[in-house]
C-alpha cells in the first residue's frame, strides 16, 4: 500500500516528521493566540477558555488532532533518533563537525523529548485538571510558583533551539530552498521560535515577577 | 617550499572480517609541496622497505575527478580543505609536530575491505535503480531538437559534477546518501531528457538508497560542507519535492 | 602475421554504410546465445557494454575500480569533437576527417578517419538524449569552442569536465544494462590474461583484487577497452591504474601491436617537483592564447621571473615561428621547452620548466577578463603549486599525455586474434602519429556506440564457434600460469635474497630511461643504449623487487608489480619501433631527420607504413610486420607552423 511504503520510506518519515512538525507550529500559533486574551485580563482570558469549552466537539476533534500529530511527531523522531545513534555511535576516533548551527540540529531528539516532558507537566497541569478552579486562577497559581515559571522559562527556550533548527529544517524538508529566497528563510527562521520564546516567556514572566499576582 | 614532520594515526585492518586499530607512525622531513597521498606513498615506501605492509587505500586520478580517494583526516572527510578531494590535498596545510588521525570513510553501507579501502558499490545500486534516461544506443532526435536554457544547463551541470566519492555518506552523522542521490536525480528532473520516467525513477532511487543500509538525512548538513564538488543541499529539497509528487501521483 | 585491414569497397563516403549493409548480422533472438567479455570501463568498454546488452548479447564486464564510473576517461577535460557545422562556420564530415588524417600527420587509415568523422554526430545526440549536461548557448542550442589544430568551432563540452559527463552517460547506460540483466559487471577485477582456444579468443583470467582469487572467464568473443599506456613513464597525466598489461597479454598470445613508439607529449603541465611526485597535472591548452611562453636569455639564470628585465628573456616560441607563436601544435611546443631546458635555461627549482606570463594579457584586458577565462584553472594550479598566475608567471612542462599506438586492427576493430577486439585508445586505429585535441573521447565513443556491434554481428555471423567452459583445461592451464608468475613476483617477499628495491623504484628507473630516449624527441644512439640498459632494469626488478604481503588478499603492491612487469618487457618494442622509425613525424622528432629550420622532417617515401609487432618468444627479437597506408582523398604535406 503506498501510504505504508511512503511513511516508511526515508523521505517519507521526513516529510511526515516535517508535516506534523508544521501542524505543531500552527497548533502554536492559534495557542499563543487564545492566550493573548491573557493580556486583556483575567475575565477575557476566562471568556476566552469558557467559549472554547462549551463546544465540546470542537475542543474534542482539535484535541484528537493534535495528539496525533504528536504521536505522529514524537514516533517518528524517536525512531528516527534510534535508527540514527546506530550509524552514528562512535564511528571515528577524531569526530568534528565542519557545519554551524550544529548545537540545535544535532540536540533535535534532546530538545524534542525535553518538549515532550515539558507537555506533559503542562497539560496535566492545565489541561486534564481535576480541581474545579478556573483557568485564570489556575494559571496564576501555576505560574505564579517561581520553580514552575523558571521551568516553564526553560522549556520555552528549549523550544526555541528546537524549532531554530526546525523551522529551517520543514522547509528544506518541504522543498524550499532557493538561493534568492534563502536569506530571508534564515531570518524567518530566528524571527519564530525568538516570537514564540519572547511571547510565551512574557506570560510567564507577568505571572512570575507578580506583576500579574491579582489577576 | 620547506619541510616538516608528523605523526600519522592510521586505521590498520586486515579485511572486512578482521577487527582494526589505529597505528602510530612517523614520517620526517616531508615535503610541502606533496599532496597527501604522495605523503602516504613515501610513507609506503619507508614501510616497504621495513618490511611492513604498506596502508591500503584507494585512489586513480590523482586530480580530484574520479572520486576513487578519501579518508577522514581528524574527523573531517577529504581533510581541512574546502571543495578539495583528498589526492588534491596538499602538506603545505600542515605543520611539523601535528598528528594527523587517517580513518576509513565509515558507514554502514560502505563495509571496510582493508585500512582505508572501503566498498562503495552501494552507490552503484543506487544508479542501477534508476539513474539514467532509458534510451538505447541509436534512434536519439538532434542534439539540438530539444533547447534547453543555459541556466537550466548550468544547474543540472552543478548537480552533475558529482563525482560519487561517498564523502557526503562519511561525514553525515546519519550515514545518509541523501546528497549523491539527489544530485543524480536533479541533473536528470532539470533536464528535460529525464521528464518521461522521472517519477519511477525518484521512487525506485529512493527505495534502493533505504534498501541498501544509508540513513535518514535530518537535515544536518555535514555532507554539503565536506563535498569537493560543493554539491548543494539545493538538491536534497529537491529530491524531496520530486520523491513526494511521485509517491502521491504513481506507484 | 596476416594484416587484412578489410577495409570496405567504394567511395571513401560510402564504405561505412556499404559496410553496415553487408556486414552479417544475428537475429535479435540468437543474440542471447552469444558471450561477449568487455574489459575496462571507459569510454568504449562502457559504451560498448551497454550497446551490446541493449541489442540482447550476454555481457560481462571488469573493471579495475570499485565502480565502472572511476574509469581514467573521466579526467578528460577539454571536450568532445562533432562535425554537427551548428556554427555554420563551413565545417562538414570531410574537414573533421581532413583536419583529423593531418593532424595525424598522415599515418592513419583513411577509411578509419572519415567512419569516425561520420559517427560524431550521431554520439552527440545520443549522449544528449542520455541528459547529458553539455553547455548550451542562451537561446537553448548546444555551444561549441575552439581547440588546437581546427578552424572551425566544432567542440562540445560540459565545463572543463567532458570527459567525466560523457563517461557518467555511458555509465549510466552501463548502470540500466546491469540492473535489467544484460550486464554482469564483475568490479575490482584485473585482467591477467586471454585465453585463445583454437585460434580464437574464448576468454580471460582475472584476479579478484580483495580476495586474490583466480577466475576464469569464457566468452564468445573478448573486447579490450583498456585504454593507453602513458603510465609506461611512470609520471604522466594518465590515472595511476592505467596500465599496458591486457594489451601486452594479447600480443604475447599474437596480437600486433602497432606503432608502441607513438606518444603524445602535452605541453601545458604543471611541471615535477621533487621525486617523491606520482602523477603530472595537465592544465588546458587554452592557456596558450593568453600566456606568452619564456625562459632567460641567460642559462641557470636564477633571479626572480620578476626581476628579469624584458630584454634578457627569450619568448623562443613567439620568436622562432612569428605567424603561430605561443599557439604552435602540442608536439612543436613540447619539443621546444624540453630544448630549452636541456640548454640549461629552465626555470624552477628543478630547471625542468618554462614560463607562461599572463601579466600583458592581464594589462591588456584586465585581470576580470582573465580570471573569467581561466579562473578555475588559475586555482587549480594554486592549489597545487602555492603560487598565484596572477602574480608570477605559471610554470609549465611537457608530460606524457596520450598514447596514439596500440594493438593493430582492422576497419572491425578486430585484431590479428580472431575474437579479439580492441576499442578506444587500446587500439592503434584512428590518430596517426598524432591526436587532436578533444578526438580520442570522440574515438573511445563512436567504438563503443557504433562501430562494435556492427563488427560484432559479422563476427559472430561468419565465423563457426565450438562451445567452451570455464574448466576447460586452456582456463585451467593459463590460470596456472598465472598464479605461478604472481608467486615468482612474490617470491621474494620474506625480505630473502639479492637485498631490496621497491616496485615504484623499478618503475621510476624505467620511466626515466624512456623519457631521456623514447620521448619527444629521439636519436639511433640513445635508442640503442636503451635498448641494452633496458633488460638490466628488468633483471634487476626480477632479482630483487621486493612485495610485502601475501597474493591472496587486497595488495597494491602486487598489482602495481604486476603492471610494472609488463611495462618492462612493452619498453622494448616501443624502443624497437622507435628505432625502426627513422623519421620525425607527429608526435616524435627524430633527431637524424630535421630540415635546415630543425624542423621535424616526415619521410613519406620510406615510413607511410604502420609498423605492427609480432611476439616470437621471451627472448627473441619481436618481428616487424607493415600496413601500407595509402592515400586516395588526401594529399600528404608538411606541417609547417613558420
Ligand atoms: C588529463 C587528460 C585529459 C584529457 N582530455 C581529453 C579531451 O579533452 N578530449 C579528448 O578527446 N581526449 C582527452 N583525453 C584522452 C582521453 O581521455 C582518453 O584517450 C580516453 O578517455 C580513453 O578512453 P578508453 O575508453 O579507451 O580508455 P580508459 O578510459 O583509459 O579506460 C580503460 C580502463 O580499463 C581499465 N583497465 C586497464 N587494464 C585493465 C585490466 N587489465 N583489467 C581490467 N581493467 C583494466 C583501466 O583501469 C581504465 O579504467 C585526455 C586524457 C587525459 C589523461
Ligand atoms: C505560558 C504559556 C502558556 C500558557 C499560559 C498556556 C496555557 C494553556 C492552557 C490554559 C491550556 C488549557 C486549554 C484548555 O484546555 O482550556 C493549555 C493547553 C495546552 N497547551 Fe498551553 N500554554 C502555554 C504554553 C504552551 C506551549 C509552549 C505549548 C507547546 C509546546 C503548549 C501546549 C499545550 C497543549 C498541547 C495543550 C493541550 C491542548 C488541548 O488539550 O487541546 N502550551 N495551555
Ligand atoms: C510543540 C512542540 C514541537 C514543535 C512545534 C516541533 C516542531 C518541529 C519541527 C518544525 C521540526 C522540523 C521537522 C523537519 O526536520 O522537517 C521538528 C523536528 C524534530 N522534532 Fe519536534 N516539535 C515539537 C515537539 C517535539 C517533541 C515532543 C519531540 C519528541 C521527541 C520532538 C522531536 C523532534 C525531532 C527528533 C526532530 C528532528 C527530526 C528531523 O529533523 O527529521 N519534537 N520538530
Ligand atoms: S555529493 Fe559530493 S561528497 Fe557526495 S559523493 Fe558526490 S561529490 Fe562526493
Ligand atoms: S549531513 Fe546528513 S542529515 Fe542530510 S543534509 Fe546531509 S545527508
Ligand atoms: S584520486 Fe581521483 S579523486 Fe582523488
Amino acid at each position: 500500500m503506498w501510504l505504508l511504503r511512503f511513511s516508511t520510506s526515508s523521505i517519507g518519515k521526513k516529510i511526515l516528521m516535517a508535516s506534523s512538525g508544521l501542524l505543531l507550529i500552527l497548533f502554536l500559533v492559534a495557542h499563543a493566540a487564545g492566550n493573548a486574551a491573557i493580556f486583556f485580563g483575567s475575565n477575557a482570558f476566562q471568556t476566552y477558555a469558557d467559549t472554547l469549552h462549551s463546544l465540546p466537539v470542537v475542543v474534542f476533534v482539535f484535541g484528537v488532532g493534535l495528539f496525533a500529530v504528536l504521536i505522529v511527531h514524537i514516533f517518528i523522531g524517536i525512531q528516527l533518533f534510534l535508527q540514527n545513534r546506530k550509524e552514528t555511535a562512535s564511528r571515528y576516533a577524531v569526530s568534528t563537525k565542519v557545519c554551524e548551527n550544529t548545537l540545535a540540529s544535532s540536540t533535535m531528539p534532546y530538545t524534542g523529548l525535553l518538549l515532550l516532558l515539558f507537555l506533559l507537566v503542562h497539560v496535566f497541569g492545565f489541561g486534564v485538571n481535576p480541581t474545579d478552579t478556573k483557568v485564570s486562577v489556575l494559571v496564576v497559581n501555576l505560574l505564579g510558583n517561581f520553580f514552575y515559571g523558571l521551568f516553564y522559562l526553560f522549556s520555552f527556550c528549549v523550544l526555541a533551539v528546537h524549532l531554530s533548527h526546525g523551522f529551517w529544517s520543514m522547509l528544506q524538508t518541504f522543498g524550499f530552498n532557493h538561493p534568492r529566497y534563502n536569506d530571508g528563510i534564515m531570518k524567518i527562521t530566528y524571527i519564530v521560535p525568538g516570537f514564540f520564546l519572547v511571547f510565551f516567556g512574557a506570560i510567564t514572566l507577568y505571572f512570575m515577577t507578580g506583576l500579574g499576582a491579582n489577576y | 617550499m620547506s619541510n616538516i614532520d608528523l605523526t600519522l594515526q592510521i586505521w590498520r585492518q586486515k579485511n572486512s572480517d578482521a577487527l582494526g586499530k589505529l597505528e602510530t607512525y612517523t614520517l620526517d622531513k616531508i615535503s610541502t609541496d606533496m599532496s597527501f597521498l604522495e605523503m602516504l606513498d613515501v610513507l609506503n615506501e619507508k614501510l616497504t622497505m621495513e618490511g611492513i605492509e604498506p596502508v591500503a587505500f584507494d585512489h586513480d586520478c590523482r586530480e580530484g575527478i574520479c572520486g576513487m580517494c578519501g579518508a577522514v583526516i581528524n574527523g573531517v572527510a577529504h581533510g581541512p580543505e574546502k571543495e578539495t578531494t583528498l589526492c588534491q590535498l596538499h602538506m603545505r596545510h600542515f605543520k611539523t609536530g601535528d598528528v594527523l588521525v587517517i580513518e576509513p570513510f565509515r558507514s554502514r553501507a560502505f563495509p571496510i575491505k582493508k585500512d582505508l579501502v572501503v566498498d562503495r558499490s552501494a552507490f552503484d545500486k543506487i544508479i542501477q535503480a534508476g539513474g539514467y534516461v532509458s534510451v538505447n544506443t541509436g534512434g536519439t532526435p538532434d542534439g539540438n531538437a530539444i533547447p534547453i536554457s543555459s541556466h537550466i544547463a548550468e544547474l543540472a551541470m552543478d548537480a552533475a559534477a558529482c563525482i560519487g566519492c561517498g564523502a557526503c555518506v562519511a561525514s553525515c552523522p546519519n550515514g545518509a546518501a541523501m546528497l549523491f542521490t539527489s544530485a543524480k536525480i536533479s541533473q536528470l528532473c532539470l533536464l528535460p531528457q529525464g521528464h518521461a520516467e522521472r517519477k519511477k525513477r525518484a521512487l525506485s532511487m529512493v527505495e534502493t538508497m533505504d534498501k541498501e543500509g544509508f540513513g535518514n538525512c535530518t537535515n544536518l548538513r555535514e555532507c554539503e560542507a565536506v563535498c569537493p564538488k560543493s554539491i548543494s543541499i539545493r538538491n536534497i529539497a529537491r529530491l524531496n519535492r520530486e520523491f513526494v509528487r511521485a509517491a502521491f501521483s504513481e506507484g | 602475421m596476416e594484416l587484412n585491414a578489410r577495409i570496405p569497397s567504394g567511395p571513401l563516403a560510402e564504405k561505412w554504410d556499404n559496410h553496415k549493409f553487408s556486414a552479417k548480422l544475428v537475429n535479435p533472438a540468437n543474440r542471447r546465445k552469444f558471450k561477449v567479455i568487455v574489459v575496462g570501463t571507459g569510454l568504449a568498454g562502457a559504451a560498448a557494454s551497454a550497446t551490446l546488452a541493449e541489442q540482447g548479447y550476454k555481457v560481462s564486464t571488469f573493471c579495475i575500480h570499485d565502480s565502472p564510473r572511476r574509469a581514467h576517461s573521466i579526467a578528460a577535460q577539454g571536450g568532445i569533437n562533432a562535425a554537427k557545422n551548428y556554427q555554420t562556420d563551413g565545417d562538414s564530415v570531410f574537414r573533421l576527417f581532413y583536419d583529423t588524417i593531418k593532424g595525424g600527420d598522415f599515418r592513419a587509415r583513411e577509411a578509419n578517419v572519415y567512419r569516425l568523422a561520420q559517427v560524431s554526430n550521431n554520439i552527440i545526440d545520443q549522449c544528449v538524449a542520455q541528459g547529458v549536461p553539455f553547455a548550451r548557448e542562451y537561446g537553448g542550442s548546444l555551444a561549441n569552442r575552439s581547440f588546437g589544430g581546427a578552424q572551425v568551432s566544432r567542440t562540445f563540452y560540459a565545463r572543463g569536465q567532458t570527459g567525466q559527463q560523457l563517461l557518467l552517460g555511458a555509465y549510466s547506460a552501463l548502470s540500466r544494462q546491469i540492473h535489467n540483466g544484460g550486464v554482469t559487471m564483475f568490479n575490482r577485477r584485473e585482467m591477467m590474461d586471454l585465453v585463445v582456444i583454437d585460434g580464437q579468443a574464448r576468454g580471460i583470467i582475472t584476479r579478484n583484487l580483495i580476495n586474490g582469487n583466480l577466475e576464469s572467464h569464457w566468452a564468445d568473443a573478448v573486447l579490450l577497452c583498456t585504454g593507453g599506456y602513458g603510465n609506461v613513464y611512470f609520471l604522466s597525466t594518465n590515472a595511476m591504474a592505467s596500465n599496458v598489461t591486457a594489451a601486452w597479454r594479447a600480443y604475447k598470445h599474437g596480437a600486433g601491436f602497432a606503432n608502441p613508439s607513438f606518444v603524445q607529449i602535452h605541453p601545458t603541465c604543471i611541471p615535477v617537483h621533487g621525486d617523491y611526485q606520482s602523477k603530472l597535472t595537465l592544465m588546458s591548452e587554452s592557456l596558450r592564447n593568453d600566456g606568452r611562453v619564456w625562459v632567460p636569455k641567460n642559462k641557470g639564470d636564477k633571479r626572480k621571473p620578476a626581476d628579469i628585465p624584458e630584454e634578457e628573456r627569450d619568448y623562443y616560441l613567439e620568436n622562432k615561428y612569428p605567424s603561430f607563436g605561443n599557439l604552435v601544435p602540442r608536439d612543436v611546443a613540447s619539443r621546444n621547452a624540453k630544448e630549452q631546458c636541456d640548454q640549461g635555461k629552465g626555470v624552477g627549482s628543478t630547471g625542468l620548466a618554462v614560463y607562461l606570463d599572463f601579466a600583458d594579457a592581464i594589462k591588456r584586458d584586465g585581470e576580470e577578463t582573465i580570471l573569467r577565462k581561466y579562473g578555475n584553472l588559475f586555482q587549480m594550479y594554486e592549489k597545487i603549486t602555492d603560487s598565484s598566475p596572477l602574480e608570477e608567471p605559471m610554470t609549465i612542462y611537457p608530460a606524457v599525455h596520450y598514447t596514439m599506438g596500440g594493438l593493430w586492427v582492422d576497419y572491425n576493430l578486430m585484431t590479428t586474434i580472431p575474437g579479439l577486439f580492441a576499442l578506444g585508445e587500446c587500439n592503434f586505429s584512428d590518430h596517426g602519429a598524432n591526436r587532436l585535441g578533444a578526438s580520442a573521447l570522440m574515438q573511445g565513443l563512436a567504438d563503443g556506440y557504433f562501430v562494435i556491434p556492427t563488427a560484432i554481428g559479422n563476427y559472430f555471423g561468419e565465423s563457426s564457434i565450438a562451445p567452451v567452459n570455464d574448466s576447460d583445461e586452456a582456463f585451467i592451464n593459463a590460470q596456472q600460469q598465472v598464479g605461478d608468475r604472481l608467486n615468482k613476483l612474490l617470491q621474494n617477499s620474506s625480505g630473502g635474497v639479492g637485498g631490496k628495491v621497491t616496485v615504484d623504484e623499478i618503475h621510476k628507473e624505467l620511466g626515466r630511461l624512456l623519457w631521456d630516449n623514447c620521448g619527444m624527441a629521439r636519436n639511433k644512439e640513445g635508442l640503442e643504449m636503451a635498448l641494452k640498459k633496458l633488460p638490466e632494469i628488468r633483471q634487476k626488478f626480477w632479482d630483487k623487487v621486493y612485495i610485502p604481503g601475501s597474493g591472496s588478499d587486497l595488495n597494491q603492491t602486487l598489482e602495481r608489480a604486476g603492471r610494472v612487469a609488463d611495462f618492462l618487457e612493452f619498453g622494448e618494442i616501443m624502443i624497437h619501433d622507435a628505432l625502426n622509425r627513422a623519421e620525425s613525424c607527429g608526435c616524435h622528432l627524430r633527431e637524424e631527420s630535421q630540415t635546415e629550420e630543425n624542423e621535424a622532417k616526415r619521410d613519406d617515401e620510406n615510413y607511410s607504413y604502420v609498423s605492427v609487432w609480432e611476439y616470437q618468444g621471451d627472448d627473441v627479437e619481436p618481428k616487424m610486420h607493415k600496413e601500407d597506408l595509402t592515400f586516395e582523398y588526401v594529399t600528404p604535406s608538411q606541417r609547417s607552423y613558420k
